[in-house]
């Protein structure tokens, strides 16, 4: 702006300039409110207000009338009820908060893996892409829903069930039969089977993950492969000493995706509840169902992240 | 620059160089040129080179067919007659095939209805006209507010990216009752009893109601609030952040305000996260069933058709009597397979903008 003032001394000024008497930084600042203000007002009455509102009633009992909703009893019965009555809600929410610290690592370790293989150079790689991403695109809709309902209820009594059993408690009993391993623990077992048996959904959750890992493997400089290549480095030492370290900032952002991802599926046991009590008209103990979740889960969230940051290795400091 | 053609060539030729440098050595004797480390080393790679590539395969065939396997048996299961479902003999091939199935889901699902008073009636030609609103809405209104949070420094930016944030872990759920408070008994604040004149006491009757009609996509849109509208901002802004601050000083020098300079400078620039943003959108708003079953009962899209298709088809179908999942799974899996087909097509063709558009476009930067 100081050029134009200038300008406009030296020269007869053609036209009249506007000079504001902003100075430059305060006008930069209000331009800034000025290309967010559309998303703030939007926010305040499509995201703030529902959710106040969702707040408040969690701590009422509430009754549905014309033109919106009547609040009596303030107070937490909801979230008494919520913990120490209804017999589903604890239940279902340490059976997902399990589910989800068991299948996150393996979804982490499973997208890394396949990232890692999808960056190597050979034949077919488009394809190959082309095939792990596609969940992507299907996974969030309600087909999912259709064809994991015709796998589990075996509607069909061809391919599906040999599907299925393919990677079921038998294989795994057999292979620790094999090995000569009888009985070692129930839990272990049941662990094993509890993830191979899922390890369609498993996989069917892993798209965004490899993308993210891929884009990050594909910032690793080529420097760092041409050093280690030369220091005679192993594909294994190579993994662990070079690709963890530069895909470990990615590390975060796929967690917080597959735990966010997990957290608002329509389809887990939490949500279901929460869903059913709103289906009913108890929107107060919907509400309370919720933000108790919420509010656990944010926890859970804010505790691995702290935790797992510590490991995060940064280029730039 | 040489072609990718010849770079192939020269690459081949380099193989072929140290590999005959390798045979002179071998002949004089290895232990002339390399410690017996280096020895060791080279023959591992040399193993390691020739054993992961077929292994290599066998993982990503195997995790391909899992991958693919619902969509096989989709196909398989689409085109076959209803009375080979409970044959033994067939697995993947059916004896015969029928086209009979996808019509009747086509019917029942909507996606032959045609009537020139009412063309949204059509289930495809509503959802794709809801989509693509809601879509380049959301698409231009995130554009817009990453842009604002990437380049400018205001009071309250890291406070207000916080809410950005609250907004993509907060799940819809929360939020979607009182929204359809708000939307049945719609006033902005009290602006529509003004706007109709005769405001009574408790503004009941001037109250409008949004249910059913598609303003309950394209508002939120409209205000950079639609379906995951918290990650698209973020991905927005990450990317704006990676562009150099060069360009949008030339601008300012050359007199562009900073809104022009967005138009002008900023949307060329960012053209492929343009794309990639807004195939994510059509892909979330084609695949939304929550949010609008919540806000429509009679407003059909394509998920809400599928998502009901199993009732339709058990009172359209067998006369609302119990029936098992083998004998309707046929028409289920035609309307799976009718339902995603548009995605499939899309995907074919901008496979490479889904994929590299993500890579490049912010989410590194995360």
């Amino acid at each position: 702006m100081t050029i134009n003032k200038n300008n406009s001394g030296n020269q007869a000024a053609p036209k009249k300039e506007k000079v504001s008497k902003i100075p430059y930084e305060k006008r930069k600042e209000l331009y800034g409110y000025g290309f967010i203000a559309l998303w703030a007002v939007g926010t305040i009455y499509f995201f703030i207000m529902p959710l106040v509102q969702s707040l408040i009633w969690s701590f009422h009992d509430t009754d549905v009338v014309v033109g919106g909703m009547q609040l009596k009893n303030p107070g937490i019965q909801n979230y008494y009820y919520a913990f120490r009555q209804d017999q589903n809600y604890v239940p279902a929410l340490t059976n997902m908060i399990k589910n989800t610290l068991m299948n996150t690592p393996l979804i982490i370790v499973f997208s890394v893996f396949v990232a890692v293989i999808l960056n190597q150079k050979f034949k077919g790689r488009t394809a190959a892409r082309a095939i792990f991403f596609l969940p992507v695109i299907i996974a969030t809709g309600p087909v999912i829903d259709i064809i994991n309902g015709n796998m589990t209820t075996g509607g069909y009594s061809g391919g599906s069930e040999q599907f299925s059993t393919m990677f079921e408690t038998n294989l795994v009993d057999d292979l620790l039969n094999f090995l000569g391993i009888y009985n070692i623990s129930d839990r272990l077992t049941n662990i094993i089977t509890v993830l191979t048996s899922d390890i369609m959904n498993l996989i069917w959750k892993c798209g965004i993950q490899i993308i993210l890992f891929l884009s990050a493997l594909q910032g690793i400089p080529y420097s760092a492969k041409e050093a280690a290549s030369m220091e005679g480095a192993t594909a294994w030492e190579y993994f662990w000493k070079i690709t963890v370290p530069y895909i470990s900032p990615m590390l975060i952002a796929a967690l917080v995706y597959t735990i966010v991802d997990s957290f608002v599926d329509p389809q887990n046991d939490v949500m279901k509840l929460v869903l059913s009590q709103s289906k009913q008209w108890m929107f107060g103990k919907s509400a309370a169902f919720a933000w108790a979740y919420f509010v656990i889960v944010g926890i859970l969230l804010a505790v691995i992240i702290a935790i797992v940051n510590k490991f995060v290795y940064y280029e730039v400091e | 620059m040489a072609t990718k053609k010849q770079e192939r060539e020269f690459e081949k030729e380099r193989k072929r160089a140290v590999k005959a440098r390798y045979e002179r050595m071998k002949a004089e004797g290895l232990e002339k040129f390399f410690t017996p480390e280096q020895i060791r080393y080279n023959r591992n790679q040399r193993i390691l080179g020739a054993v992961w590539p077929v292994f290599r395969g066998l993982i990503i065939f195997g995790l391909g067919f899992v991958i693919m396997y619902p969509l096989l048996f989709m196909l398989s299961t689409a085109f076959r007659p209803n009375t080979q479902m409970s044959d033994p003999s067939i697995v993947w091939l059916p004896k015969t095939l029928t086209l009979s199935n996808i019509k009747e889901t086509a019917h029942v699902m909507k996606f032959d209805a045609w009537d020139w008073k009412k063309p949204l009636d059509n289930t495809i030609l509503n959802t794709v006209v809801l989509n693509v609103v809601a879509s380049v809405l959301q698409v231009i209104t995130c554009s817009i507010t990453g842009y604002g949070f990437a380049r400018f420094k205001f009071k309250g930016r890291n406070l207000l990216f916080a809410v950005v944030l609250l907004m993509i872990i907060v799940p819809p759920q929360i939020t979607t009752i009182p929204l359809y408070i708000q939307y049945a008994y719609f006033k902005i604040f009290g602006i529509i009893p003004l706007y109709t004149g005769n405001v009574d006491a408790d503004g009941s009757k001037e109250m409008v109601s949004l249910i059913n009609s598609g303003l309950t996509m394209y508002l939120p849109a409209l205000f950079a609030n639609g379906i995951k509208a918290g990650l698209f901002i973020y991905i927005f802004r990450q990317f704006f952040r990676g562009l150099p601050k060069e360009l949008e000083d030339a601008a300012y020098l050359d007199g562009c305000g900073p809104f022009e300079t967005y138009v002008k400078i900023m949307i060329p620039n960012a053209k492929t996260s343009f794309l990639t943003v807004f195939l994510f959108s059509i892909v979330w708003y084609w695949n939304d069933f929550y949010v609008s079953s919540s806000f429509f009962t009679q407003n059909n899209t394509v998920a809400l058709m599928l998502k009901n298709l199993n009732a339709t088809l058990t009172a359209t179908l067998f006369n609302n009597q119990s029936i098992s999942v083998r004998q309707i799974i046929v028409w289920l899996e035609s309307g799976c397979l009718l339902s995603i087909l548009p995605l499939l097509v899309m995907y074919t063709f901008l496979q490479k903008y889904f994929v590299e558009g993500v890579e490049r476009s912010g989410l590194t930067g995360m």
